[in-house]
């Protein structure tokens, strides 16, 4: 193996000395600039790229733009299409669809990242801990995890808003990690058969007998090993949130303190009947469309992060290793060279 | 067998777990269903009961017996939940909560298992036709639908299928179980009224997950599809019913069964919105009543049930495994040579 | 073309259980169109042990596959496949109907695959193989079953527990043996090996290769060895064919081609195998890499690599040679082969 290749995965110490620049320029081509390319690559990312810009410009940009909801804002249910002033119409109280919409999205962005960025911390710590430690403290974490694994995770959130009604606020990062509380389970379960199987691989195994800390171990030989499935994790969760979130709202279990989808389909079925009501339905129907679309945006893009954890996908896409591993006899991980053959 | 007795133990724990997890909400949450019954009741009477009738009507309606010490309520609690007493509700007049929950049980077991059974045959079936014309216009436009309606929450297809098929054009009914005319029993007019009611429920739920099985079963058919042993079995000169059923179905469903498991609880989950949007008078449906009402025995009725009902279907679903799976127990006595 | 000393290199079809001749396999690609498998001519013998060797990615498995008109898409077979039954006519394997070829299959000649573990249905048990196998072929399960029982016994297992098992629950040299009993379990008359004991460690392939010898005399089998280890089949087989490239380069009697191969490359095979007798000195890896199977270049497919290899060997196709009366070799230069490439001396470079 030639010393530099080690640089890609494990951060070796490099025996040929690069410049530094040259380092940063190879970094920056493995770490941010391949994976672009690779996403950049397949339709589907590209697609959820464009849904999740989107939502993000809407959510910082847009709030700026569009001018917070008010009531009379037009005359009451216009329907949607039908003005340029009011594109997806009004509420029966005057209110623009889209004003409300825009200034629903940054606390629905919060509550995602709070949800999901809670799931992922949390199990991968219990993962990660579980399968190194092992012993007690395995079995009593995972006891607990296939406890939480197997309570319905809908019913047990209904519950705790319900008896919370009285103390719990309208907080988006509060309710995001309310619709998370049990969520870690799954990932928790994954990383620690992954810790099991890194724990007794050699290099690690190496590392252990250089005499490296355990926490360096962890963070520089098993944390990047287990990154496709925090990643997975953190997009099925921050779909999960949005599911759950605005189906709470829209039966009205939750609190809230500003504008929410979920609460806009509660008051367009509450106040205009918009299922059997067709003059109301735009009403139900344009924040239901932003749900379908996000999700779509999510789903299309755990599909093409999939392609990015692939070693394979990932090594056709770096710049700056190729040139070296050619002169390699025996690479360790698959090379250009390699999969042309 | 003692997978058997390890996967029991697991689930009498987890159905002990809960019952403590909902005691910790009960009584131990500030301004949690306790307190809440307490300001209540003090505050209807206008005074006029006394600290100790207070306390008796708390413990007759959630079990706890507040003034006893905090073990001696958990004890309490734990053995009347285990007798099957869930306390009274509060909102309707005083009855039993088991007497408000029981008759809506097996409502809510025929959605989910009509819908989970209907969203898994499908989805497998198309999956395995999908992997079969792998790359032809037909497995495309079918992975795109399926990717779709898989983006799709089940309470957007509700609201579209109660608008349009409900309202609009009126072919479903928008509420109950059954039509008041027909009396409940075994007769085809009821079972029938009983289907149509429960149809739009089912078909939401099926729209919403039939295409995460197709997706799975399609991605598992074409692994096994590449397995040498199925060359192997074509050479062996097997029919091709044999080859699709036994060694491509077989194989690639398999791993789809623990999948199962997460459903069940999706399942029943979602039920509770589902009910809701439809008035369809099953568990979930009055545990939402119960929480606008703040019948916090009801809720909590409803809540372990439902957690009972799925850590059921998962013990009885992860039993079952080890027998249809040769690989499931044992896979670490294979000798060597 | 060397047509002159080709004829002499035709072998006597009298005792031909499987004749082979121009096999070839293509598929396209985008860069064109591949061929896997070059214009093979064979003659297995009824009752003999032939070895085919050659390195991974040869062709020998195309070979192999190409006996029983098994050819995966999109791979396509070209040529002549005949098989002579001990009794009755000739059958033209590349032109049977479904039904035909189903019979022939397993029931004339069978096939047994590298890595067994891997040729079982992981969900079935082994007992679920051998029935299945005599339902689809309609033989009378009952006689069956106590065939496979005694094939088992024969191979060393204990058949009801072997049967009983799940495949996992057997270990890599036990499924390799219940894989062979079950592709001799109609009685076929000839058994295709392909590779069949590279997963396992030296000790189980050398057993297995006693059992398989005794099998052999048993059952008057004809056994078709494909591998890529040439010290492994040269005390077993009666007779060696040596792949090179997607063609066949040598072929012979197995004594003569180990002591005088005629072919540099079969030279340099043996060179390149451990052999405990021989210093290590001696023992060269082989230079270079075969050809790609889209550009079959002009001439001597091996003549990047060959010390012998001059104008001639790259314009000209080496056609058959004989070195001996049943060993035709594809090489120019095959009488120069022995002092380009020594066994014993070193080789200064």
């Amino acid at each position: 193996m030639s010393p530099t290749e080690a640089t890609s995965d494990f951060e070796a110490v490099s025996e040929t000395s690069l410049s530094k620049r040259e380092r940063y320029r190879q970094t920056l081509d493995e770490q941010v600039l391949a994976p672009l390319r690779i996403v950049w690559s397949d339709w589907r990312a590209r697609i959820a790229l464009f849904v999740l810009s989107i939502f993000l410009l809407m959510g910082t940009v847009g709030v700026m733009l569009v001018p917070e909801p008010s009531p009379n804002q037009g005359p009451a249910l216009v329907g949607a299409f039908r003005t340029l002033e009011h594109p997806f119409g009004t509420t029966y109280s005057g209110h623009s669809i889209l004003s409300q919409l825009v200034h629903a999205t940054p606390p629905m962005l919060k509550m995602i990242t709070a949800g999901a960025v809670f799931t992922v911390v949390l199990g991968t710590a219990i993962g990660t801990v579980s399968g190194y430690k092992g012993g007690a403290v395995d079995g009593v974490l995972m006891t607990l995890t296939d406890v939480a694994l197997t309570i319905p995770g809908l019913p047990l959130i209904i519950v705790l808003a319900g008896a919370l009604q009285g103390s719990l606020s309208g907080n988006p990062y509060v309710i995001g990690l309310l619709l998370s509380v049990n969520a870690w389970a799954g990932l928790a379960r994954a990383i620690r058969s992954q810790v099991l199987t890194l724990r007794d691989a050699e290099y690690v195994e190496a590392s252990r007998i250089l005499g490296v800390p355990t926490a360096e171990i962890i963070s520089k030989d098993i944390v990047p090993n287990l990154m496709p499935y925090v990643t997975m994790n953190f997009v099925q969760q921050a779909r999960a949130v949005i599911f759950g979130s605005v189906a709470l709202y829209f039966i009205g279990i939750l609190p809230y303190d500003s504008v929410n989808w979920g609460v806009m389909m509660n008051s367009a079925q509450s106040q205009a009947g918009a299922v059997s009501s067709p003059e109301a339905f735009h009403w139900l129907l344009v924040p239901m469309l932003a749900v379908v679309l996000l999700s779509l945006g999510l789903t299309l893009f755990a599909q093409a992060a999939d392609r990015l954890f692939n070693p394979r996908v990932r090594a056709r896409h770096t710049k700056t290793t190729p040139d070296e591993q050619h002169e390699d006899d025996e690479p360790d991980e698959p090379t250009p060279a390699r999969m042309i053959r | 067998m003692n997978y058997i007795v390890k996967r029991t133990a697991q689930a009498v724990f987890t159905v002990f777990a809960v019952i403590t997890l909902s005691f910790v909400i009960i009584r131990l949450l500030p301004g949690g269903p306790a307190d809440y019954l307490r300001a209540q009741l003090i505050q209807r009477s206008g005074g006029s009961l006394t600290q100790e009738q207070i306390n008796q009507r708390i413990a007759s309606q959630t079990n706890i017996a507040v003034d006893e010490p905090l073990y001696v309520q958990y004890v309490d609690y734990m053995a009347s939940i285990l007798r099957g007493d869930f306390g009274t509700s509060v909102w309707y007049s005083n009855e039993p909560v088991i007497a408000v929950l029981g008759p809506a049980i097996p409502w809510t077991v025929f959605l989910m298992a009509t819908s989970l059974f209907i969203a898994f045959v499908l989805g497998v079936t198309l999956g395995a036709f999908m992997a079969y014309r792998e790359g032809s216009g037909f497995d495309v436009g079918s992975t795109g639908v399926s990717l779709l309606t898989n983006s799709v929450p089940y309470y957007v297809i509700a609201l579209l299928l109660l608008t349009f098929l409900g309202y609009r054009m009126e072919l479903f009914p928008t509420g109950g179980q059954y039509a008041s005319e027909t009396t409940p029993g075994l007769n085809l007019e009821f079972v029938l009224s009983a289907l149509h009611h429960g149809a739009l429920p089912i078909l939401s739920l099926v729209l919403a997950s039939f295409g995460g099985w197709a997706l799975n079963m399609r991605g598992n058919s074409i692994r096994v599809l590449g397995e040498d042993y199925l060359r192997v079995a074509r050479l062996r000169g097997l029919p091709e019913r044999r080859i699709a059923l036994r060694y491509v179905g077989r194989n690639a469903i398999l791993p789809m069964y623990t999948g199962l498991l997460i459903a069940i609880g999706f399942m029943f989950g979602g039920s509770i919105i589902l009910e809701e949007i439809f008035a369809y008078p099953g568990v979930g449906y009055y545990m939402i009543q119960a929480i606008n009402a703040r019948d916090y025995p009801v809720m909590m009725g409803a809540f372990i049930l439902i957690t009972v009902a799925v850590t059921i279907g998962v013990f009885i679903a992860d039993v079952t495994y080890g027998w249809i799976d040769p690989r499931a127990e044992g896979g670490g006595t294979r000798e060597s040579y | 073309m060397a047509t002159t000393e080709r004829l002499t290199a035709t072998e006597s079809t009298a005792d031909t259980i499987l004749r082979v001749r121009d096999a070839t396999v293509s598929f396209e690609m985008d860069r064109g169109t591949a061929r896997v498998l070059n214009g093979v001519d064979l003659d297995v013998k009824r009752r003999e042990i032939l070895g085919v060797v050659g390195e991974s990615g040869s062709g020998k498995s195309m070979l192999a596959s190409a006996m029983l008109d098994a050819v995966e898409e999109p791979g396509r077979l070209t040529g002549e496949i005949i098989y002579y039954p001990e009794e009755g006519e000739p059958v033209d394997v590349l032109n049977l109907s479904k039904a035909e070829l189903k019979r022939l299959r397993w029931e004339e000649i069978s096939m047994v695959f590298q890595g067994a573990l891997s040729s079982f249905n992981p969900t079935m048990s082994v007992r679920g193989h051998f029935t299945e196998t005599l339902r689809a072929h309609d033989a009378d399960v009952e006689a069956g079953m106590e065939r496979a029982r005694e094939l088992l016994s024969d191979l060393y297992l204990d058949p009801e527990r072997v049967l009983d098992s799940y495949p996992h629950e057997l270990s890599g040299g036990m499924s390799q043996r219940a894989l062979i009993a079950l592709s001799l379990v109609l009685e076929p008359n000839v058994l295709v090996m392909d590779e069949p004991t590279a997963a396992l460690d030296l000790l189980m392939q050398r057993s297995i290769l006693a059992l398989l010898s005794d099998l052999q005399e048993k059952y008057d089998l004809t056994v078709v060895f494909i591998t890529h280890d040439l010290p492994l089949v040269a005390g077993l087989a009666d007779r060696l064919a040596v792949m090179y490239a997607f063609e066949l380069v040598e072929r012979g009697p197995a004594a003569e081609l180990i002591r005088d191969a005629a072919h540099p490359y079969t030279r340099a095979l043996l060179k390149a195998v451990p052999n405990l007798d021989a210093p290590l000195s001696t023992m060269r890896s082989i230079e270079g890499s075969a050809p790609d199977p889209v550009n079959i270049p002009d001439g001597c497919s091996y003549a990047s690599r060959c010390p012998l290899a001059d104008d001639q060997c790259l314009r000209e196709d080496p056609g058959g040679y004989g070195a001996g009366p049943e060993h035709p070799v594809s090489c120019h230069h095959w009488r120069r082969a022995d002092e380009a490439v020594p066994f014993e001396t070193e080789v200064g470079e």
